[in-house]
């Protein structure tokens, strides 16, 4: 089933590869049918999967390198279940808006799908070795997408600055990796087998906390971490709509999500030396990318912005080290990654429509388009924390659970959220859609007109629905994520390792603030 | 779609199971459903719109009548089945209901003023194109609303302020084309979102030191153990008065109200009569056993000594009430001084919570509900009859031209005056001037005197001018009754304003308080002179004074004497004691700043110096060296290294 689901999009890809490049319409047809029925079987495999059951399901196994221990294992919990929809979902929605591409097609979808697939790939995979390469194999091409369909004068700078954070960040997760392989012992880096490892035999103190920077900068940095976050807002700025809806909303993903199921449960004395440093970051992210956002008079930058200021509350939820807190992240990742794909989604709508996203020479745009206007409005109140939408019920969970370890830190994210979200964001719409129409805006066109009104609102709603939809029953998402987050923060928790290092300094830190 | 059919599930669920409590969960559906329907599939067809809306509500008000004779009359416990929401760790939320006498009372205020507020707009909002889209945001307002009503904790409270915030954020805004409306909404969604702040944080508190959101549980907690809050217990109850603050425009936080008037009309008598502005003393009365538990305070604050937080709820509640009076006197705009009018006296129902009488709020908050909206729609009937004219100066001598209006108008003003024996405000205001006596806040009481006297002087302002002497315009001469659909709902409005003083309602919530021994002193519609005749006769006489001052003034006045003969206090006040220009100042500048300061590190230091200084001269030494293509990338590896380098080498 799993398997099924993981090669999908790469026979897709493949498919694309065969048709001549001239048959646009076929090679729309096979991408969009493709995605299609990803979403369907991503769909049957969320509701196949046991709730309120731990471990792993679904699970699918083929020896490949027995010797050094490398070997293909996928399964589904409570972590990756929801990503792995998220990302079909995304996957659809952007196809649905890349209708417009006329230059090099073939390669376009190609791309594309091969994204789609690197990133399913990198969540299915409990083989941390799996994980790592599927990432990379979504991250080429989507620098390839950037430099061949983005736009603005900068966009070569952007991408050019994107790809070497991404690949560093990479790099530095690549290293971490491979130390966690050659310290501990097992012979392996599937997760399931390193789990059990080195829970009896645990790293000494001193290698945990010099191994865990390497996988919270690197694969931080894939998430935009303060302060490795300038890639992120110029990035997704330069790239076409399709490329910047899929990394923010579901490549960017993987390195929190490898974060939680790598970094936490395997090294508890690197959690408990890097958390408080982690806590002080995460406002660097909420505070400070909220009023860089508060700044920005480009519509794209402004959501780059806003962007990393949630991935600051998913930060914080793992530096809770709760299960509440950390089971709100998950439930951000995916409420934000669908989230993320709506904006970008949007604002290609709406550089189409009225070719720019500078915020200063646009206005009243709810006027001449009341489809996409409304859909905007909705997007950003999800986007300053309003009720009723998916990333509620993450952050709520993440300030609960962080409150008991970080007060301080919860007083100021609650004002970033609350606050500085809100005054962003309202700022945007009230420049962007409310107030008299432009000059020469009166006649920019909505979604579409009659028939196609339904089909070109088609990718708003794939990704509206179920952010409403998680929203208003998160229960959905939680009770599967719950039971896959409990045994990672008890070995997160775990107590010191038998060879402890008194000497350090660091532990002063652990005392709750 | 998923989101009719969860809810269709969501309420279709338990009716299976005919358990009559589970009423609750139909009469907070039923709005939410003409709203999803109006928007996704019937905007093009006025009369299904129609239909559904005013069905909808009317619907809900009836199902109301249910509950409050099955359950809040009775006293039965009623306990809807609750749906989950969030599970993990140590925080459990479910979706409940609380069906009590305090939220079937509620209920009927919430859904009775919306019905007759849907039914007037009908006319009002005739020849707008945005007909749909009006009617479905004030469904989706109205499902809001219920759902603070009935909500049976703290976190699905906040879920449904925060969705009335973003509801009033459409309503006020919804001409939005009009640069004032837009802003109006703006400013309205984001001072509420700064006392949110103020109650978010208060349930986080309450939550982790009691380990529970829910009302029932909380307040038994509270009961068994009055010192589980420990040295927080003052804290949490004024973090959790933020939020009341901010919905209820208490001050500081009172400057969204007035501006909120650029919506229309109708809207501004559901927001601010009956709802939005109501749901903060609500939340107050809801959460009242958190307020009684034992003062304390942490010790950064412990200069605070015995004052309680309901002293400083009491008195945040009068000075907001002062405040507001004091400048209602000197405003011009109907609306604008109907706007301080609901400041003023949702200023006086915190108080009364603060000073220990939540039934007396909850009394005067149901009074209030009737008249306010009363005179908000007789304000709209007059703009409409007078072309959109506002200003009350270039009305005069509406009376005769506008019959129906001006009789309910006058009832309205009677009432919110306070007007002895004949009104519902009389009894609502006596029981709030009684709770200040019994509990011993001589200070306050005298503020609530000297309060509603002045409320009777600028509604008897308001009326003789508008409503007295010539008309001093041409569209004032012209004016004519508004239609039926408008007129109707007034005479409906009038008749709680008088009839709602028969009703024994404030035993009915005193009994919801402090138990049926304490219920039944009141009685009678000569009580309040027999067993307190000190706040009665005080009341009776502030009204009196009041009366004959402003009647003394405006009788026949052609223009404000005031502003010549008390320059200074009469420009402050028409200029709202710079609230606006002092938060303008003060606080914009040092967001702006600090954001102002975040771009230019980021500019010049993260991508400038960082970024674009190494790329800068890594370019040089590229140059120099063209064999190394690579070289930006190596310095940019040995920079990030070395970074991180330098992070672990501090944090170890």
């Amino acid at each position: 089933m799993l398997t099924t689901l993981l090669l999908l999009p790469f026979a897709g890809a493949l498919a694309v590869l065969l048709i001549p490049a001239n048959y646009r319409v076929i090679l729309r047809l096979v991408a969009l049918i493709t995605t299609g029925i990803t979403v369907l079987q991503a769909l049957s495999v969320f509701f196949a999967m046991q709730p309120e059951v731990a471990g792993f399901q679904l699970v699918e196994q083929a020896a490949w390198i027995p010797s050094a221990g490398f070997n293909y294992h996928v399964g589904v919990d409570g972590l990756n279940i929801g990503l792995t929809l998220l990302t079909s979902l995304v996957a659809f929605a952007a196809v649905c808006v890349s209708w417009d591409i006329e230059k090099q097609t073939k390669l376009y979808y190609f791309c594309l799908l091969l994204i789609t697939g690197g990133a399913m790939g990198a969540f299915l995979s409990l083989d941390l070795f799996f994980l790592y390469f599927f990432n990379e194999i979504a991250l080429v091409p989507t620098f390839l997408m950037m430099g061949i369909w983005g736009r603005g004068e900068r966009k070569f700078h952007a991408t050019y600055q994107m790809a070497l954070y991404l690949t560093l960040g990479a790099m530095l997760a690549l290293v971490g990796l491979a130390s966690l392989y050659a310290a501990s012992g097992a012979n392996t880096l599937d997760i399931v087998t390193l789990n059990a490892w080195l829970a009896q035999h645990p790293l000494s103190s001193s290698s945990q906390r010099l191994l865990f920077p390497l996988f919270l900068f690197g694969f931080g940095t894939l998430v935009g971490l303060w302060p490795f976050h300038s890639w992120a807002a110029p990035g997704y700025a330069a790239a076409p709509p399709a490329t910047a809806m899929l990394h923010a909303g579901v490549l960017k993903k993987v390195g929190l999500y490898a974060l939680i199921r790598v970094a936490l449960p395997l090294m508890p004395d690197g959690v408990r030396t890097w958390m408080p440093v982690l806590a002080v970051l995460c406002l660097g992210n909420i505070l400070y990318c909220g009023w860089l956002a508060l700044r920005q008079r480009d519509l794209a930058l402004l959501l780059g912005n806003s962007s990393l200021a949630h991935m600051g509350f998913c930060f914080l939820g793992l530096a809770s080290v709760s299960v509440t807190g950390i089971t709100g992240v998950v439930v951000i990742l995916v409420a934000h990654g669908l989230l993320a794909a709506l904006n970008y989604a949007l604002v290609g709508h709406v550089v189409r429509a009225t070719g720019t996203s500078d915020m200063d020479k646009l206005g009243g745009l709810l006027r001449p388009m009341p489809v996409v206007g409304f859909c905007v409005v909705l997007a950003f109140m999800a986007g300053c924390g309003m009720p009723g939408f998916a990333n509620f019920p993450g952050e709520l969970g993440v300030l609960f659970g962080a409150w008991d370890r970080l007060p301080l830190v919860v007083i100021f994210a609650a004002w970033g959220g609350l606050l500085i979200g809100g005054v962003y964001m309202l700022r945007a719409i009230r420049s962007l859609l409310h107030g008299p129409v432009r000059a020469g805006l009166e006649g920019a066109s909505d979604a579409g007109v009659g028939i196609a009104l339904y089909w070109r609102s088609l990718p708003y709603a794939v990704l509206l629905v179920p952010l409403v939809f998680f929203g208003i029953s998160p229960d959905t998402l939680v009770r599967r994520i719950e039971p896959a987050v409990i045994p990672i923060v008890k070995a997160a928790a775990a107590p010191s390792s038998p060879t402890l290092d008194t000497k350090s300094p660091s532990l002063t830190s652990l005392s709750p603030r | 779609m998923e989101l009719v059919v969860t809810n269709a599930i969501a309420s279709a669920g338990p009716a299976y199971s005919s358990r009559p409590e589970d009423i609750g969960w139909f009469i907070l559906a039923l709005p939410l459903f003409a709203s999803l329907a109006i928007a996704l599939f019937l905007h093009r067809n006025r009369t299904l719109t129609l239909f559904f809306s005013v069905g909808g509500v009317v619907t809900a008000f009836f199902l109301s009548w249910v509950l409050f004779f099955t359950f809040g009359v009775t006293g039965l416990k009623a306990v809807p089945s609750p749906f989950p929401w969030f599970h993990a760790g140590g925080l459990h939320v479910n979706l409940g209901l609380a069906v009590d006498s305090l939220s079937s009372v509620m209920l009927l205020v919430v859904t009775g003023v919306s019905a007759l507020v849907q039914f007037y707009s009908t006319a009002y909002m005739k020849d707008d194109r945005g007909f749909a889209r009006f009617f479905a945001s004030l469904s989706f307002f109205t499902f809001s609303m219920l759902g603070i009503v009935l909500s049976d904790n703290l976190v699905m409270t906040f879920i449904f302020w925060e969705l009335v915030g973003f509801s009033s954020y459409l309503l006020i805004g919804f001409w939005y084309d009009r640069e004032a409306a837009a802003d109006a909404a703006k400013k309205a969604f984001l001072t509420n979102r700064l006392g949110d702040f103020g109650f978010l944080l208060g349930i986080i508190l309450v939550w982790s030191l009691t380990g529970t959101v829910q009302f029932d549980e909380l307040a038994a907690k509270l009961k068994s153990d009055p010192h589980s809050l420990g040295v927080w217990s003052s804290v949490a109850g004024l973090l959790i008065f933020c939020g009341a603050m901010g919905k209820s425009a208490q001050f500081p936080l009172h400057v969204w109200l007035p501006d909120a008037m650029e919506g229309p009309t109708p809207v501004s008598a559901l927001i601010h009569a009956a709802t939005m502005v109501a749901a903060g003393v609500y939340l107050l009365c809801r959460t009242y056993f958190i307020f009684q538990t034992t003062t304390a305070w942490p010790a950064a604050l412990a200069f605070l000594g015995s004052i309680s937080a309901l002293d400083i709820i009491a008195v945040i509640g009068g000075g907001t009430a002062l405040l507001a009076a004091l400048i209602a006197i000197q405003q011009n705009d109907i609306k604008r001084i109907l706007a301080y009018s609901t400041l003023s006296q949702l200023g006086y129902m915190v108080m009364a919570v603060g000073v220990g009488g939540p039934d007396a709020a909850m009394y005067h908050l149901t009074t209030h509900a009737g008249f306010k909206a009363l005179l908000f729609l007789g304000a709209g009937s007059v703009i409409h009859a007078c072309h959109h004219e506002q200003d009350i100066w270039k009305m005069g001598g509406l009376a005769r031209k506008l019959p129906v209006t001006f009789r309910t108008f006058v009832i309205g003003t009677a009432a919110l005056a306070g007007f002895p024996l004949l009104t519902s405000g009389f009894y609502s205001k006596d029981a709030i001037l009684v709770a200040a006596v019994r509990h011993g806040h001589p200070i306050l009481f005298g503020l609530g005197v000297l309060i509603a006297s002045m409320t009777t002087f600028y509604m008897v302002r308001l009326v003789l001018v508008a409503f007295f002497g010539r008309s001093r315009t041409s569209s004032a001469e012209h004016a004519h009754e508004s239609p039926i659909q408008m007129t109707w709902p007034l005479v409906v409005l009038a008749v709680p304003s008088i009839g709602l003083a028969w009703l024994p309602l404030g035993d009915y919530l005193t009994e919801h308080f402090f138990g049926a021994q304490a219920a039944g002193e009141a009685g009678g519609l000569f009580g309040p002179f027999n067993h307190a005749p000190l706040a009665a006769t005080f009341g009776t006489g502030a009204i009196i004074f009041g009366a004959w001052a402003s009647i003394a003034t405006y009788w026949n006045a052609e223009s404000d004497p005031l502003p010549r003969s008390l320059a200074f206090w009469s420009r402050v006040s028409r200029n709202r004691f710079y609230f606006d220009e002092i938060y303008e100042a003060l606080f914009i500048p040092i967001q702006d700043g600090l954001a102002a300061v975040c771009e230019w590190l980021d500019r010049w230091v993260l991508s400038g110096v960082l970024v674009r200084g190494v790329h800068g001269t890594t370019e040089l030494a590229g140059r120099a060296l063209r064999m190394v293509q690579t070289g930006n990338l190596q310095t940019y590896t040995f920079l990030f290294v070395g970074g991180v380098a330098l992070i672990i080498l501090i944090a170890l």
